[in-house]
């Protein structure tokens, strides 16, 4: 009996830890869509990290945005840009998707005037990428470099 | 006891399903997206002084450094070697970044139109080719033949180069003009605003500097952003 009781839980367990998100969909936005974005939240803490597939650093961090995304999945809303140009969606960023399991929300900023639409994300930003904005309603922080699991987990403690 | 027994069967099916779909899922894909780069010693190292090197850099009106690189034509390249240059178009650039490839024909073009009127190319590859193996200085002269670049393609063996102008990204642009004997900074930045469509360009940042310097006349955007790769 007790046995058992311990194999329930631990397949309990198993099975809450699955990510049960569908893989996300990418869906293109411009420069009024990015504003959006960029507009804080009441609620949640907003996540916001630019990247593109062909982005060597950039694909390295992915999984850390992943994994936090679905720890902190009632305070946090993590969403991925990806600068890639629109005609890659399916040929390049929607496989990368499903290739990766990425089920944190996806965006695609389809405009190539970035010198008109990097200020609004953060003066500091000299362009390369990855980077990473993270906003809530009183608090915005900006990081001009990929970060490790436990740097964005630190940074996303500062906003809890 | 029972129900139990039905639940822990359930979970198991339940378990076992999803891990079927999974499989289900596994196909074999093309080798469409970036390479995980491989971590090595030198970058744990690295990280702190590149911490330190964004910081600095270059900004208008200062002198720039002279270097002595590899060329991809087998010689020795340095700014000295241009006697009769009124300055140089720098520029970091590299083979895997998408947006350097993208300029290509426009850096081939710049410098046939600026080359006999005083200001070649420099193109230099700041990157590691242990972390972006694309860049290595083979791959560098196989591209630099495929392309017919015009112009000298430098590797930056050891990276000394690129943290003292600042550069951080693929393609960055410092353009530089001779004052007496040092070259000095005169725009820093993107070589255009559209990195898709040549066509299509609303601000041509380094041809209007260019032109400002050949007529004597102030540069009026000095620094300009855009997006590209992280120089690792």
């Amino acid at each position: 009996m007790m046995k058992l009781k311990i194999l329930f839980g631990f397949l309990l367990l198993t099975v809450l830890s699955c990510d049960q998100r569908p893989t996300a969909k990418v869906v293109p936005i411009d420069q009024e869509g990015l504003k959006q974005v960029l507009v804080a939240d009441n609620e949640k803490i907003k996540v916001i990290n630019f990247w593109a597939t062909w982005c060597a650093p950039c694909i390295e961090e992915l999984p850390y945005f992943e994994k936090i995304g679905a720890s902190y999945k009632n305070q946090l809303d993590v969403i991925l840009i990806s600068l890639d140009e629109a005609k890659s969606i399916t040929t390049a960023v929607q496989p990368f998707l499903e290739n990766h399991q990425i089920r944190s929300k996806v965006l695609l900023l389809d405009d190539p005037y970035a010198a008109e639409w990097i200020p609004l994300v953060d003066h500091h930003w000299d362009g390369a990428i990855p980077v990473t904005l993270i906003i809530s309603k009183n608090k915005k922080q900006f990081y001009n470099k990929a970060l490790t699991y436990d740097e964005l987990e630190d940074a996303i403690n500062k906003f809890l | 006891m029972k129900t139990l027994k039905i639940l822990v069967i359930l979970l198991i099916g339940g378990l076992a399903i999803s891990f079927f779909l999974g499989m289900l899922d596994h196909r074999e894909h093309k080798k469409l997206f970036a390479e995980r780069p491989v971590p090595n010693k030198e970058k744990i190292n690295k990280k702190i002084e590149r911490e330190i090197s964004t910081t600095k850099g270059y900004d208008i009106g200062d002198a720039a450094t002279d270097f002595s690189l590899k060329n991809t034509d087998g010689s020795t390249t340095s700014l000295k070697d241009f006697e009769d240059a009124k300055g140089f178009i720098i520029i970091f650039t590299c083979n895997h970044c998408p947006y350097s490839v993208a300029y290509e024909d426009r850096i081939i073009a710049l410098d046939q139109k600026y080359k006999n009127v005083g200001y070649p190319v420099i193109a230099i590859n700041p990157n590691n080719p242990k972390e972006y193996p694309a860049d290595s200085f083979k791959a560098m002269k196989e591209r630099a033949k495929e392309k017919g670049f015009t112009f000298p393609y430098l590797f930056d063996a050891g990276q000394q180069i690129y943290p003292q102008y600042g550069a951080t990204k693929t393609p960055h642009v410092f353009l530089l003009q001779k004052e007496g004997k040092d070259p000095i900074v005169k725009y820093i930045g993107a070589i255009d605003d559209n990195y898709q469509d040549a066509n299509a360009v609303k601000n041509a940042y380094l041809e209007n500097a260019l032109q400002a310097l050949l007529s004597g006349e102030r540069i009026k955007v000095t620094t300009s952003t855009a997006i590209g790769c992280r120089i690792k």
